[in-house]
């Protein structure tokens, strides 16, 4: 069975149409990839996917349970991670408290009433977080207030923040959006790395067509709303409906 | 935030160290214990009776008392806006119904000062339980207002419908027992002692303020102090990351209400009365303004301002002519002071002494916000 699924997927905004009967597979261990031109509702399928929207109909199935209605922090105690597509970070405070709140949510769940113990009494909080600064090479900034980094930084801190929170299943908004070529490179390597080492599943949402097409197992595409391909990086190359109006019939 | 001056030249070193410690130092929960202990034993007399410094101030001893119990109800509110980002135009509600609580169980149950002020805080506890269940689903300004609503009901109902139980305008008489039964609040002592403290009221009250500061310093360094700040930062993102906001903000208003029960009780205690007018809407403001004017989401900030807002009632009132226009120069001030500094007076304090002692503060300054969460954290009021 498949670790994500949606069937018949839709969501109304009064009278427009963002996402019409969209059904998504993704297995455990894949990488797949979300494309589609501005408005395709993109950003619309991961927010109803984690629960900050709520579907006009259909069911969003992750491991077995039933996503619909759930808060996100339940999404997430689940294991759904994601990052957002502009940093959505905390910028007052330093880049590890950032990431210690996810490490948190992640060792200790939603809530916990510990608020007579202190913060580095909890190795094991301790011990993520400072696995997640040396993974994503943010450890030699760690003490630094996040509002204070620079672009491609705060981009890092965003992902940071979604791996710290330990998910199975990570939607990653557009990672590499305003990232310098060397970022870039670092972060498909990331992505690469959190595949093979963490065995973590991903939903990549991105614009830049070279990394998609060269890391996803399978790419879905989005068109106003309604899924018009799935299949390899190959298929969708070659397939026409994605050329005609996703590609404009220019893909090489 | 520049980091440009964390790094000094090499002449500076041996000064920074010492400037590394000292920031380590203030931010233990020992300093802040020792801080505000010293504070406790130390401000009745210079502000009321030293020489000298006591003819500047003009204070007086019972004003001390007053402005520790507000100050312990300034960090309470301080501990829900400062921390967590919700402005409540409501903490009256709590204030004003721990003093009844208090006042209540004093004549019909049981009549015994610390029981009386634990019982105050719960009725906040409880009162504050509820408010949030219709308070948190708001947001901003609904938040505040809703708050203030809520604060009002209740004024109008213990003025009116209640009248039967609080005595309406005339209010409720707390008659003074010995501490434990046996411990004498009136109590004057002499010598050095008598000198600080004057008597067992004052030191009362001290023990729960030094209380109540440790145990927001304690929060502060807490998961809890991480995930109020995050939850005011971007509740969105701290939802996703998995923390259920909901609980956490609840939670938050609960250790508001109950802390600002604890003020609301000791008031009652101290002026062995409980009335209406605690439960006024203008007593939301005021809390609001001494929390902004010291310097919101600090431990210092909240104590400053209620100093000041109480030096400007009780002190710059009784001044001839002047006096007349203390409410209008404490808005003067007020004004001044947050648009020039809107991290309040700790703020401007803070920002005096980093350019004094450039580089050497500056680099403090940065290295406090790494290591302890805001640059005012640690100390207590001590510079006053």
């Amino acid at each position: 069975m498949a670790l994500l699924e949606t069937d018949g997927l839709t969501k109304e905004f009064g009278g427009l149409t963002a996402l019409q009967d969209v059904d998504i597979a993704v297995e455990e261990g894949e990488l797949v990839s979300l494309i589609g031109p501005n408005g395709a509702g993109k950003s619309t399928l991961i927010n109803t996917i984690t629960g900050r929207l709520t579907p006009t109909r259909g069911t969003v199935t992750y491991a077995g349970t039933d996503l619909v209605g759930m808060e996100p922090f339940e999404i997430a105690q689940l294991g759904v991670g994601r990052t957002f597509q502009t940093a959505s970070i905390l910028p007052e405070l330093t880049v590890r408290e950032n990431v210690q709140v996810a490490a948190f949510a992640a060792e200790h769940g939603s809530f916990r009433i510990n608020f007579l113990s202190r913060r580095d009494s909890f190795d094991e909080v301790q011990r993520l977080t400072d696995d997640i600064l040396d993974t994503i090479e943010l450890d030699d900034k760690a003490e630094t207030e996040a509002a204070s980094l620079p672009y491609g930084d705060k981009r890092r801190l965003e992902v940071a923040i979604g791996l710290a929170t330990d998910p199975d299943l990570l939607f990653m908004d557009e990672p590499t959006a305003g990232m310098s070529p060397t970022e870039t490179e670092m972060t498909v390597e990331l992505i690469e790395n959190l595949l093979s080492e963490w065995g973590m599943t991903i939903f990549l949402v991105e614009h830049d067509m070279d990394i998609v097409f060269d890391i996803s197992d399978r790419i879905f595409t989005l068109h106003q709303g309604e899924l018009i391909a799935k299949g390899t990086p190959d298929e969708i190359r070659d397939h026409p409906a994605v050329r005609e109006a996703y590609l404009g019939g220019d893909a090489q | 935030m520049s980091t440009d001056n964390a790094q000094p030249d090499v002449e500076d070193e041996s000064s920074l160290i010492s400037v590394d410690a000292w920031d380590r130092i203030k931010h233990t929960e020992r300093f802040v214990f020792l801080i505000s202990v010293a504070f406790v034993l130390t401000f009745s007399y210079l502000f009321s009776r030293a020489p000298v410094i006591s003819d500047v101030t003009q204070g007086y001893h019972g004003l001390t008392v007053t402005i520790l119990i507000w100050s312990i109800f300034a960090l309470g509110f301080n501990l829900l806006l400062g921390q967590t980002g919700l402005l409540s135009f409501g903490h009256a509600m709590f204030f004003g119904t721990a003093s009844y609580a208090t006042a209540l169980f004093s004549i019909h149950v049981f009549n015994e000062p610390l029981t009386i002020v634990i019982v105050g805080m719960l009725s906040a506890i409880a009162l504050g339980a509820v408010a949030a269940v219709i308070l948190l689903r708001l947001h901003t300004v609904y938040f505040a207002i809703v708050a203030l609503a809520i604060g009002q009901f209740l004024y109008f109902l213990a003025s009116n419908p209640l009248e039967g139980i609080t005595q309406g305008i005339n209010g409720l008489e707390v008659d003074r027992t010995p501490l434990l039964g046996v411990v004498d609040l009136d109590h004057e002592y002499g010598g050095i002692l008598g000198a600080l403290v004057v008597d067992n009221l004052y030191l009362f009250v001290g023990v729960f303020f030094v209380a109540v500061v440790m145990f927001i310093t304690r929060i502060r360094k807490s998961p809890y102090g991480l995930i109020f700040k995050a939850i005011r930062e971007n509740e969105t993102r701290a939802s996703f990351v998995g923390l259920d906001v909901w609980r956490y903000k609840f939670a938050a208003f609960l250790l508001s209400a109950g802390i600002a029960g604890i003020a609301g009780a000791l008031l009652a205690v101290n002026t062995q009365f409980a009335g209406v007018e605690r439960l006024y809407w203008s007593i939301s403001g005021d809390v609001v303004v001494m929390a902004v004017l010291g310097g919101l989401g600090t431990l210092a900030g909240p104590v400053i301002g209620t100093f000041v807002w109480f030096y400007f009632k009780g002190i710059v009132n009784g001044f001839p002519t002047l006096g007349d226009y203390w409410l209008l120069m404490l808005a003067v001030s007020f004004t001044a002071v947050v648009w020039a500094y809107p991290e309040g007076i700790w703020g401007m304090i803070t920002d005096l002494t980093a350019a004094l002692r450039e580089p050497k503060t500056l680099a403090a300054k940065v290295k406090s916000r790494v290591t302890g969460g805001s640059s005012t954290e640690g100390s207590n009021g001590g510079d006053r």
